[in-house]
């Protein structure tokens, strides 16, 4: 549901239109990468390394080779080494060049040792079979505690890795930024509280899984078409791993089966990019789940340690907060991760002068860390909101109370947004929207907070508690995400609208359109959306960093601005009269002083065939000015089965803050669909891994992850604000709603039976466990 | 691994066809929601399936004087919906915690049991009622009570060739209280870690007479008999069955797996001993 207030009027932001790509979509039309038929594709296939850790001694494929229908086998022998990241961000990448395409070492069970193209998927398979590898064993490193240790094997000492923080040492990645004293802070503080959280290895379970088809054009262009979120960067990178130039590759995103942030990574398209050149033949490889949760890329299991220090009256002062984030075998966002643990964290209480934000990324012999939905600030959280719980009974104050006294506020800023950035310095920037006493005071009454809080209700063996945490996130990256949209008016009146922006199902194909439509006065089936496809759309980053709405958002509306303004110059010639004097509205150019009108349809006639002809269009860009926040408070309600340990979640009220939200029901999908995300991390989810390092749940059989008979009642509110640099009045919602459901439920937990679960998830097992060594 | 070129399906036109192509070494079929996982995962690989779901003296639920005669391939929504289910509480509560709408729809109670899982939802039920299995084979027909008729983790009394006719389960006598709770991480789809069931025969709050039976904390379904022995002639109330928690433990020989460690499946079998107390209300 969505709070009303006193809104602009406007024609169609605001208003739950249909989705532009609905009706294809329900009826099930040939949409997604593998739909497609290319005629004599070949199937590609990946043989992953059993071992953790292992040197190839030698590597035999002629027995392979020998299998009728295998067209080809590559590997370390036959395929040149650039190193490279996977990670899909902007430039200069921030992640270090760790990777190569096949490497002599392997790092992790999973790990890429070969890969084979044949006619058919038993062909395949069976070559996959019988490639002979000869490994040599190195010991694992299967803890970020065992890869710090003194003497641990070195995962990364290949002597071409570049951009490694100290490779000897396993980390890949280090920051330590200080604000004040914080050590002195905190000794001074009257009270203090500390909490240690920790996330396991957690994987994105998109039901789609990573999947690409590479063909070549008439022209002998290579042609990827792919399950990405970043189309842009995947040409960027596969013509680096490649050696092609750019203009040789085409990358094109049909839609996409979610994504979550593991497909803010480049990791099939350069091996089918390479089957294909190699063999002159189109090439499609499709993961299984089992692939999926091995080899694709996970969240940062991350140990986060947070100490506060306040006054008596309950006012932060100080807010130290140190990350120790595993990467797995390679460091592919393991920077930027990390720095946003702090980032799109510290900022929320900037009462607190004194802060340090600290940590480590570490590589081990696991499986490949990446972004997810959260990205880093979902781990800050659970041990920042939990601190915070705590901190608010040693200071005998109500958990609301100690938030709404040190959250940040309109007009505010924290020296974090300019210390912390994309693996640099970021930007200061002012918070000019902020909701969030509102989502607090709404979010607080949904859930009874003062009749349900500290009352310990008992049923039977089970016990009853209410939790809080609040979040925020930001909208794209300050200064370094880049959008562009190019519109075009068709000679009916009606629009291309062109945008590198990529819909992975999020919607955003929608909301930008509604954003041109509104700028255009025009409904949204007039505007036709084209969108990811690096030969006809202008660039854009991609879907990540909660960035399309509002960076993507802008360079359309730009766009749209531009021809606007060139529509009512014609309108103006036709209607001799001045063009400040004319609206453009519901289709048609009126003039205020003489109510004379030309509909669209007649303008664009008019430009393309009858007078001063020319094509009515513009491309616009825009470069994130600002990272304005979401904001949103958590409130549930749990019921822990003493004798079992088992928690429940009654209800779930999430309350955010999304600036104007562009279409108001894919805004609430977005918050419902990240919080039941976030309750699968509370209490279901975990990557488990044998002695040796292999993933022993790598199905749904086995990780389990929420079904829809398992979601409570979730309700998802939206309390307005107007962000002034927003498109109008836009903000971010992809990501903050992943952040609350961990410390929520919690510090429920702890509002019920007094016990505090700090890591993740919280299975019957822990929660008994933890019950019994409580009452001794 | 295996994910392809699953067996052919072979369709008998009645139960004696389909009891001489099992004879052959078909496989039997019902709702496939155990076997064909088993068939994927590439772990049984039977020359063909003999597809029974819709042979129509499989799929009977009668109602008699004494019992409910279910047949094999009776879907668990189809029991659900019965009047068997109506008449039979515990039956119930057991079928409606399977697995989700979907697999209920197509999974079988017949298939469930020769499925011989110790985490069999729908095996509780059997077991506190006594069912009896009659089964059909070259040799001719046979009945057996269903703790002869499981021997262990997927292991059953099937000889060659035998298929699973039908089940029948007796009315208990007089009008016992049922109760069936399962323990997992989340609620639907969900392989139980400990699971207890029970029928309870009250009188004025204190229990006459009581069966139980632990689900997923041993090679098979187990009826603690001692425990249910022990319970005869105390009051329902937690106080006083805490003493039998230890007990009820005592009668489980767990497993340790990616669900739940051996430890704490013999602590939470015992303590839903105490849920039960909670549970049902002595009065009504």
């Amino acid at each position: 549901m969505a709070v009303s207030v006193a809104a602009k009027a406007r024609d169609v932001v605001g208003q739950n239109v249909h989705k532009v790509d609905g009706p294809a979509l329900v009826c099930g039309k040939p949409l997604f990468t593998l739909d497609m038929d290319v005629p004599g594709a070949l199937v590609g296939k990946i043989l992953h390394s059993p071992h953790a850790h292992a040197m190839i001694e030698a590597i035999d494929t002629s027995a392979a080779e020998a299998i009728p229908g295998v067209a080809c086998i590559l590997h370390f022998g036959n395929v040149p080494r650039i190193p490279h990241t996977t990670a899909g961000q902007g430039w200069p990448e921030p992640s270090p060049y760790d990777t190569v395409l096949f490497d002599r070492k392997v790092r992790y069970v999973g790990d890429r040792v070969a890969a084979v193209a044949a006619t058919s998927e038993e062909a395949a398979d069976e070559a996959l079979r019988k490639i002979r590898v000869e490994y040599k064993v190195l010991p694992a490193v299967l803890s970020v505690d065992e890869a710090l240790a003194p003497g641990a094997p070195v995962i990364h000492d290949e002597p071409d890795a570049e951009g490694i923080y100290d490779a000897q040492r396993n980390i890949a990645a280090a920051v330590d930024i200080p604000v004040g004293d914080v050590d002195r802070a905190l000794a001074e503080s009257p009270v203090t509280a500390e909490a240690t959280c920790e996330i396991p290895y957690l994987q994105h379970t998109p039901i789609e899984p990573h999947c690409v088809i590479a063909y070549f054009d008439e022209d002998g262009r290579l042609v990827i078409r792919t399950s990405t979120q970043v189309p842009f960067h995947v040409r960027r990178i596969v013509a680096r791993v490649l050696a092609l130039p750019m203009s040789r590759i085409r990358v094109v995103k049909p839609r996409i089966g979610g994504g979550f942030g593991a497909k803010q990574e480049i990791i099939l398209e350069p091996v089918a990019g390479a089957l294909a050149l190699r063999t002159g033949r189109p090439v499609r490889i499709a993961y299984t789940r089992e692939e999926e949760f091995v080899a694709s890329r996970t969240r940062h299991p991350m140990r986060v340690t947070v100490k506060l220090g306040a006054g008596r009256d309950g006012t932060l002062r100080a807010i130290d907060m140190e990350a120790l984030s595993n990467t797995g075998a390679y460091g592919t966002h393991s920077l930027t991760v990390l720095s946003n643990v702090g980032s799109k964290t510290l900022p929320l209480y900037n009462k607190a002068r004194h802060l340090r934000f600290h940590g480590k990324a570490v590589y081990t012999n696991l499986p490949v860390a990446g972004a997810y939905r959260g990205y880093g600030a979902t781990q800050g959280y659970f041990a920042l909101e939990v601190a915070m719980d705590i901190l608010a009974e040693k200071l005998g104050l109500d958990p609301l109370e100690l938030r709404q006294r040190n959250h940040i506020r309109v007009g505010e800023t924290s020296p974090i947004f300019e210390k912390i950035g994309e693996g640099r310095e970021g930007k200061a920037q002012i918070v000019r929207s902020c909701a969030l006493p509102e989502c607090l005071r709404i979010g607080a009454e949904r859930i009874g907070w003062k009749r349900n809080r500290g009352r310990r209700r008992r049923e039977g063996p089970w016990a009853y508690g209410v939790g809080m945490a609040c979040a925020m996130q930001g909208s794209g990256i300050t200064g370094i995400d880049m959008g562009a949209a190019t519109i075009v008016m068709n000679e009916d009146g009606s629009f291309r609208l062109l945008v590198g922006a990529t819909d992975l199902g999020t919607g955003s194909d929608t909301v930008l359109a509604q954003i041109a439509a509104e700028a255009l006065g025009v409904s949204v089936d007039k505007v036709l959306v084209y969108s990811s496809d690096t030969d006809f759309t202008p660039f854009d980053v991609g879907a990540y960093a909660s960035s399309t709405t509002y960076v993507s958002g802008l360079a359309v509306l730009k766009a749209a601005e531009d021809v606007r303004r060139q529509i009512l110059d014609v309108a103006a010639a036709a209607l001799e009269e001045a063009p400040e004097d004319l609206e453009l509205s519901q289709g048609a150019v009126r003039s205020v002083r003489s109510g004379r009108a030309v509909t669209l349809a007649d303008v664009g006639h008019r430009a393309t065939y009858v007078v001063d002809q020319h094509q009515i269009a513009a491309t616009a860009s825009c470069v994130a000015p600002e990272s304005p926040p979401p904001f949103a408070a958590f409130f549930c309600e749990v019921a822990v089965d003493t004798e079992t340990g088992l928690v429940r979640v009654e209800r779930f009220v999430a309350v955010a803050d999304c600036g104007v939200a562009i279409h108001p029901k894919q805004a609430e999908g977005q918050l419902e669909g990240a919080v039941v995300q976030g309750i699968g991390h509370a209490l279901y989810e975990e990557m488990l891994f044998s002695g040796r390092g292999r993933c022993v749940n790598p199905s749904f059989f086995d990780y389990k992850i929420p079904s829809a008979l398992d979601v409570p009642e979730v309700e998802a509110i939206l309390v307005p604000s107007e962000e002034p640099t927003g498109p109008f009045g836009a903000k971010s919602i992809a990501e903050v709603g992943i952040n609350g459901p961990l410390p929520a439920i919690s510090n429920a937990i702890y509002d019920a039976v007094g016990i505090r679960l700090t890591r993740a998830p919280f299975t019957p097992e822990r929660v008994l466990s933890a019950l019994r060594s409580r009452t001794g | 691994m295996h994910t392809t070129g699953l067996a052919e399906i072979v369709r008998p036109r009645d139960l004696a066809e389909a009891v001489r192509l099992a004879a052959e070494g078909g496989e039997p079929l019902a709702g496939g929601t155990d076997l064909f996982v088993r068939l994927r995962k590439g772990v049984e690989r039977p020359p063909f399936l003999v597809y029974i779901g819709d042979l129509p003296e499989l799929r009977r639920i009668s109602v008699g004087e004494s019992k409910v005669e279910i047949g094999a391939a009776a879907t668990h929504a189809e029991i659900l919906a019965s009047p068997a289910a109506a008449r039979l509480p515990i039956l119930r509560l057991a079928l409606e915690a399977i697995a989700s709408p979907a697999i209920r729809a197509m999974g079988t109670l017949g298939g469930n049991l020769a499925n011989a899982s110790p985490a069999g939802d729908g095996l509780i039920p059997l077991y506190l009622l006594g069912a009896r299995v009659n089964l059909v084979g070259p040799d001719g027909e046979r009945a057996l009570a269903v703790e002869e008729f499981v021997l262990g983790p997927g292991k059953t009394a099937l000889r060659p060739g035998e298929v699973i006719r039908s089940l029948d389960l007796p009315f208990p006598e007089g009008a016992p209280r049922a109760y069936f709770r399962k323990v997992g991480r989340r609620r639907a789809l969900i392989i139980a870690i400990a699971s207890l069931g029970a029928l309870l025969w009250l009188r004025d709050g204190t229990i006459e007479r009581a069966r139980l039976a632990l689900g997923s904390v041993a090679p098979t379904v187990v009826r603690p008999r001692e425990v249910e022995q022990a319970l005869v002639g105390r009051p329902l109330a937690p106080d006083a069955l805490a003493d039998l928690v230890e007990a009820l433990s005592a009668a489980t020989r767990p497993i340790s797996d990616l669900r739940a460690s051996a430890g704490y499946r013999r602590t939470v079998a015992g303590r839903l001993l105490l849920d039960l107390a909670c549970t049902i209300s002595p009065g009504g």
